[in-house]
């Protein structure tokens, strides 16, 4: 089991929380024309990495706010998290 | 409104489990608590007001992580980051916080009928919350609380006594039959009274 240091509420149990995915997503710009090959890219495509990936975190059972997690996939090792608006070192 | 008790069905009186040749304060206590005023506060993002400013019947509101404060009338329970839990006997409290809470900055809503609350009190309190719950009970004291969740049920445990050990378990309606089954379950080894 994963224990997860949600910067809200302390460490927690990976039982409270839900994988959201690639962190490192960015939704196309609002009202910019993209083709539809953009746009399949940004909803479908992701990397699958071995090694350090950042991940979108849901609270769930806590607190209920969205959170990254950098993890390593391979290992499972967290090695930072932090708030979902907060700027990354 | 009718008053319809979310365990009336399950919670009936009496002891159970492991309760023969142990004395009254050996025992767990379980029971039901109703007709508790709960109401949920949420700042919005927008809104520009501290809430430390904000008072309620004497109390502070703090936007700190598992802090509850708390007087003999009123527990106001952190939920999340700017949203809380004003939990209260006394039902008057709700006209006093729709006053002090504006609705251009506040979402204020009552859940005082959405939920099942089981007391539990006793020597073995926090043995039967680690058994569902992954939460580290060892630093969990008075006036704090978490939501997490116990059995894949979500739910609230708010710690209102250090010694004996007391605390509400408030979940969904809904799951409170199965909560309070997972509870007294729990309960059995040490030996329980339903009050």
């Amino acid at each position: 089991m994963l224990y997860i240091n949600c910067p809200h509420c302390g460490l927690r149990s990976q039982n409270e929380f839900a994988y959201g995915g690639d962190a490192t997503v960015k939704r196309p710009e609002l009202n910019k024309e993209i083709s539809d090959q953009e746009w399949d890219n940004f909803v479908y495509l992701r990397k699958s990495p071995r090694g350090k990936h950042l991940e979108l975190w849901h609270h769930i059972s806590g607190c209920r706010q969205w959170i990254k997690v950098e993890r390593d996939t391979s290992t499972h090792e967290i090695f930072k998290t932090y708030k979902a608006n907060e700027a990354i070192e | 409104m009718t008053m319809i008790s979310p365990l009336q069905n399950i919670h009936s009186e009496g002891s159970y489990g492991n309760f023969e040749n142990k004395t009254e304060n050996e025992l767990l206590k379980i029971s039901e608590l109703k007709n508790l005023l709960i109401v949920q506060i949420v700042q919005y993002k927008n809104s520009s007001i501290k809430i430390n400013d904000i008072k309620l019947n004497n109390l502070q509101f703090v936007n700190e992580a598992q802090k509850v404060v708390a007087n003999e009338n009123l527990r106001i329970l952190w939920n999340s980051p700017n949203n809380w839990l004003v939990v209260s006997k006394k039902k008057e409290l709700l006209s006093e916080i729709l006053k002090n809470f504006n609705d251009s900055d506040f979402a204020v809503t009552d859940l005082s009928h959405s939920k099942a609350i089981i007391e539990i009190e006793g020597p073995n309190v926090k043995e039967v919350l680690k058994k569902g719950c992954p939460f580290n009970f060892n630093i969990f004291s008075k006036n704090m609380c978490i939501n997490s969740s116990y059995n894949g049920i979500s739910f609230l445990v708010d710690m209102v006594e250090d010694d004996p050990e007391k605390a509400r378990i408030f979940s969904l309606r809904s799951f409170g039959e199965s909560m309070y089954h997972s509870i007294t379950d729990a309960s059995l080894e040490y030996g329980y009274k339903c009050i």
